[in-house]
């Protein structure tokens, strides 16, 4: 199978119909953000309507200057004070202008960052299950790009349709008195380019909404083709990747070229249509106005004139909704893309009467726990155990087995679907989501620092601890004279701009970081199996330190951390095969001697062996 | 103020030097587009047919004025309309054609590069994938190449299109009367040094925001890659007050950017305004002494519109346009990377046994 034929189908499947109603939904929840700013709205309305009143200034006075001026008969004394009001509309209009767009541009970053920041708290609620199947660069670039898009649309769309309204109220408003008879003529057109306008817009968004999805996706798999660029060149896969892309690509290219077809068709389509309306007016004035032979009247000739350049001037605000609407094609994609994320449920939330409780000893009790990412497809199915406070427990399973996902229900990463967890007799549901994770603590499987210094990750679950804490904890895992030993001791910044430190250093600084709360209850993912044997033997001390007096839940994929085990728990797709300490397991001849016998006696266990006596 | 900030494109890439001239990066992509030749031929002799025609539509205005209407010469329409009707129709399908074409041509060579750049990256050494690098390797083929994308569909055209409208707009209001158009254009310069003047503001300020907004970038994604860490220790609280924080940021100094470019387009206008009054100030003293005719002085109001527009829209493309070179260049440095290990030819591969 082709490498990108899942992202072939997706772009394949792409239906045009959807995106109009998508779109106006989008539009409304848009129009959501805004209300909180009702005072700008308010206040670009106001300086819009006084805008397009200062715009049309000029070619009403022009023509006052033809019709009086000029005459005859003629009066050049009129010129300056005409002249002056031109000027004086045209320093009105550009203060009110900018004032207007600088307030539209403000307000569109309060609502971009609005929008950003529901997107973000949404995030941060979001449960393990939505992350397991999203990836950081799509997440991230959903806030960036596609959020830029909306911002793009939110800098001009407000003053950019009201511009167009009161235009055209406004320059209706001074010629209707003029010619009631030659308005209805110029205004003749509008409903058609109305139409071309909706058209265009109904046509092309579709497609536009098609690429911008297929766009998102090509990314991303541009995106992991880098990343897994060695994986693939291990299996010769080179020519697969970038035959599926070009498909791709190609449907992408088809696509933005229909989408262009269609609009090189409508868009200049409008003013167009304006200018044949100008056609109309001249014809109808030209043989109407005045005695048949005879030439016409100056004040005629300026009515004309007038009626002829207001026309013109409004092809501008024409033009301009066509562009917006255009920008509000990208915007929508992009806002479509970020609502979609926050919008997803929560998974796990608190529970309506949850509250602090606080975790006094540590015992923990699993009960029919049912669990599964996808409905009716259980991971775990009706484990049941006890685990009394202190215990060390040590969880063995071949990989799939829900060694992780049992150990994640814990601190509700996850919901269960059926049964119940309880710690000191009391349903984790029960507890705040807050309380619960901050008496518990976790060593993820994935060791993960923040940038910053060693300090605050150590004291990352506990921002207020005091640097004997910190090294308290730093000592409990081993790493404290690593730290000690670094130039900047506890100071030194990690990350980014900082050391680099070794995988089996990584995973004791967030040992460190688990302990530093002193929590009753320890979860540890230890799944870092390929490190040599001084750190294993570090990172196995370290383990024994801290589960020594908290109740520990441990993966485990040492045999001497197996070994000092209080009980063992081994799992078999889904389910407890078998619990009991090492002696009890062993003497029942079942998966847990076999597993013991062929994967750690025989291979590894002189040097597991050595290691555990430390 | 359209190029695209990308989610990986780090400051140092957004500051880097060009050191490629423009002249040499315009020739290779001009060696992709040579495969759309006709495409290229029809859509730029469209581009350049349909700003002319586009300017004709003032002139028959100062016609039908000053021939027809005015003296009650109503026979002028026989030829009049059909004219303009004509020059209309052509206008809309050079602008129909010039947008058709262009964009063909911008897709399709966007399209190449991009195949190349993917091509490319299959055999370059994998040292380029090491950790750091990745991201500015991904944001070639995607954010680059968009904004080139961006800059052939949009940039291209307007460029061709207001270059030849200010040239068309010129002549055509020399042609009408010299000493009217030495005082129309005396404005010009004004408006350019202050469009240039306040670019420079303008991309300093833009500049800014592309560190703020890469530093929102930064933490974002530093906060989802370590959104487990985060909730397993309930600190999403403390989490969301540092990223409001970089917003925040982010959000000033976007406000002190816009501040500048909103200046922009309202000064323009309004200097042009200056321009029309100075136009009616002398053409109205012109019509009375009869050196020009009425319909005259309201086609060089017109004009002065038909070439103002452009000439500022021509200024602000100018980030675009670096912007789009800057992209063009880097995705040319994937091209062009050499590689290190390649195969080697089948008569000298060798089984293993």
């Amino acid at each position: 199978m082709s490498i990108a034929k899942p992202l072939l189908d997706y772009a394949k499947s792409l239906r045009p119909q959807k995106g109009l109603t998508q779109s106006v939904s989008a539009f409304k929840r848009l129009m959501k953000y805004h209300r909180k700013y009702s005072s700008f709205v308010v206040v670009i309305v106001v300086l819009a309507v006084l805008r397009s009143i200062l715009f049309s200034i000029e070619p009403l006075y022009t023509t006052f200057i033809i019709i009086n001026v000029i005459g005859p008969p003629s009066n050049t004394s009129l010129l300056g004070g005409y002249l002056l009001v031109i000027i004086l509309a045209g320093i009105g209009f550009t203060i009110t202008n900018f004032v207007l767009l600088f307030t539209q541009g403000v307000m569109s970053q309060y609502i971009v960052r609005d929008i950003r920041t529901d997107y973000y708290r949404s995030l941060q609620g979001k449960s393990f299950s939505f992350y397991d199947s999203m990836a950081v660069g799509d997440l991230t670039s959903r806030a960036t790009v596609d959020l830029q898009l909306v911002d793009m649309f939110l800098r001009t769309w407000l003053g950019t349709v009201l511009n167009a309204v009161f235009t055209a109220i406004i320059i209706v408003a001074i010629i209707l008195p003029i010619s009631p008879t030659m308005t209805l003529i110029a205004m003749a057109t509008m409903p058609l380019i109305f139409y071309v306008t909706t058209r265009l817009w109904i046509d092309t968004m579709p497609l536009f909404r098609n690429m911008q999805l297929i766009i998102g996706r090509l990314t991303s798999y541009i995106q992991q083709n880098i990343i897994g660029m060695k994986t693939i060149r291990i299996f010769r896969r080179e020519k697969d990747v970038v035959d599926g892309f070009k498909e791709v690509e190609s449907i992408y290219v088809n696509t933005a070229i229909s989408a262009g077809k269609i609009q090189s068709k409508y868009m200049p389509l409008g003013p167009s249509i304006l200018t044949l309306g100008i056609v109309l007016v001249y014809v109808y004035a030209g043989y109407t106005l005045g005695i048949p032979g005879s030439a016409l009247a100056v004040a005629q000739v300026g009515n004309i004139i007038l009626f002829a350049r207001y026309m013109m001037r409004l092809t501008f605000p024409i033009r301009d909704v066509s562009q917006t609407l255009g920008t509000w094609i990208a915007a929508y994609a992009g806002l479509e893309r970020v609502l979609e994320i926050t919008d997803a449920p929560r998974n796990v939330e608190d529970l309506p009467n949850a509250r602090d409780i606080k975790i006094e000893k540590g015992k923990l009790e699993l009960e029919n726990v049912t669990f599964g990412y996808v409905k009716d497809r259980p991971v775990l199915d009706n484990v049941t155990f006890t685990v009394e406070p202190g215990e060390k427990i040590a969880i063995l399973g071949a990989t799939g087995s829900g060694k992780s996902s049992l150990i994640y229900l814990i601190p509700r990463f996850y919901n269960i679907q059926q049964g119940s967890i309880k710690i000191d007799g009391k349903d984790v549901r029960e507890f705040k989501l807050a309380s619960l994770r901050k008496q518990i603590g976790v060593v993820l499987q994935d060791v993960f620092l923040f940038s910053g210094t060693l300090k605050e990750n150590i004291a990352f679950g506990k921002p207020d601890a005091s640097i004997d804490e910190i090294v308290q904890a730093a000592k409990l895992a081993r790493i404290h004279e690593f730290i000690e030993s670094l130039p900047t001791g506890y100071d030194t910044a990690v990350g980014e701009r900082g050391i680099t430190l070794s995988g089996g250093q990584k995973q004791r600084i967030t040992i460190a970081r688990a302990l530093v709360s002193n929590p009753r209850i320890l979860i540890m993912d230890d799944s870092l199996s390929f490190v040599d044997a001084k750190t294993e033997q570090e990172i196995q001390s370290a383990i024994e330190e801290a589960a020594k007096t908290r109740t520990t839940l441990i993966i485990a994929q040492r045999f001497s951390t197996i070994k000092t085990a209080d009980k063992i728990l081994v799992l078999e797709s889904g389910s407890v095969a078998e619990f009991g300490t090492h002696e009890e397991l062993l003497a029942k001849s079942g998966v847990y001697k076999r597993v013991y016998e062929t994967q750690f006696v025989q291979k590894t266990s002189p040097v597991l062996e050595k290691a555990g006596d430390v | 103020m359209s190029s695209s900030y990308g989610t990986f494109s780090t400051r140092q890439e957004e500051r880097r030097k060009r050191t490629v001239p423009d002249r040499v990066l315009i020739r290779r992509v001009y060696n992709y587009a040579k495969a759309h030749k006709r495409n290229l031929a029809i859509g730029l002799s469209a581009t350049v047919a349909g700003a002319i025609s586009g300017l004709g539509s003032p002139y028959m205005h100062a016609i039908a004025i000053d021939r027809i209407i005015s003296p009650k010469n109503l026979s002028g329409f026989i030829w009049w309309i059909p004219l303009f009707v004509v020059i209309i129709l052509g206008n809309y399908l050079f602008q129909y054609i010039q947008t058709y074409q262009m964009r063909i041509v911008g897709e399709k060579v966007v399209a190449k590069m991009r195949d190349d750049m993917m091509e490319k990256l299959q055999v370059i050494s994998l040292r380029y994938f090491s950790e750091g690098e990745a991201g500015r390797i991904i944001s070639r083929p995607t954010n680059d190449a968009n904004t080139v994308r961006i800059f052939l569909r949009v940039g291209l055209t307007s460029i061709l299109v207001d270059v030849s409208s200010i040239l068309g707009a010129f002549a055509i209001m020399f042609y009408l009367d010299l000493r009217l158009s030495l005082l129309a254009i005396t404005v010009l310069p004004v408006a350019i040094v202050l469009v240039w003047f306040l670019g420079r503001f303008s991309r300093a300020a833009y500049r800014r925001t592309l560190v703020t907004t890469s530093g929102l970038t930064a933490r974002m994604q530093e906060d989802l890659a370590g959104i487990k860490v985060t909730q397993a220790y309930a600190r999403e609280k403390e989490a969301e007050e540092k990223f409001s924080k970089s917003q925040h940021e982010n959000v000033k100094a976007t406000i002190r950017a816009i501040l500048i470019s909103s200046s922009y387009t309202p000064f323009v206008i309004g200097l042009r305004l200056v321009g029309t009054m100075i136009i009616l100030f002398y053409g109205v003293n012109a019509v009375l002494t009869g050196t020009i005719t009425l319909g005259v002085l309201v086609a060089f109001t017109e004009y002065q519109f038909a070439y103002f527009m452009p000439l500022v829209d021509l200024v602000t493309m100018y980030d675009q346009y670096q912007s789009a070179m800057s992209a063009i260049e880097r995705m040319f440095d994937l091209i062009d990377t050499k590689v290190e290990i390649s195969d080697a030819p089948p008569e000298r591969s060798v089984a293993i046994q």
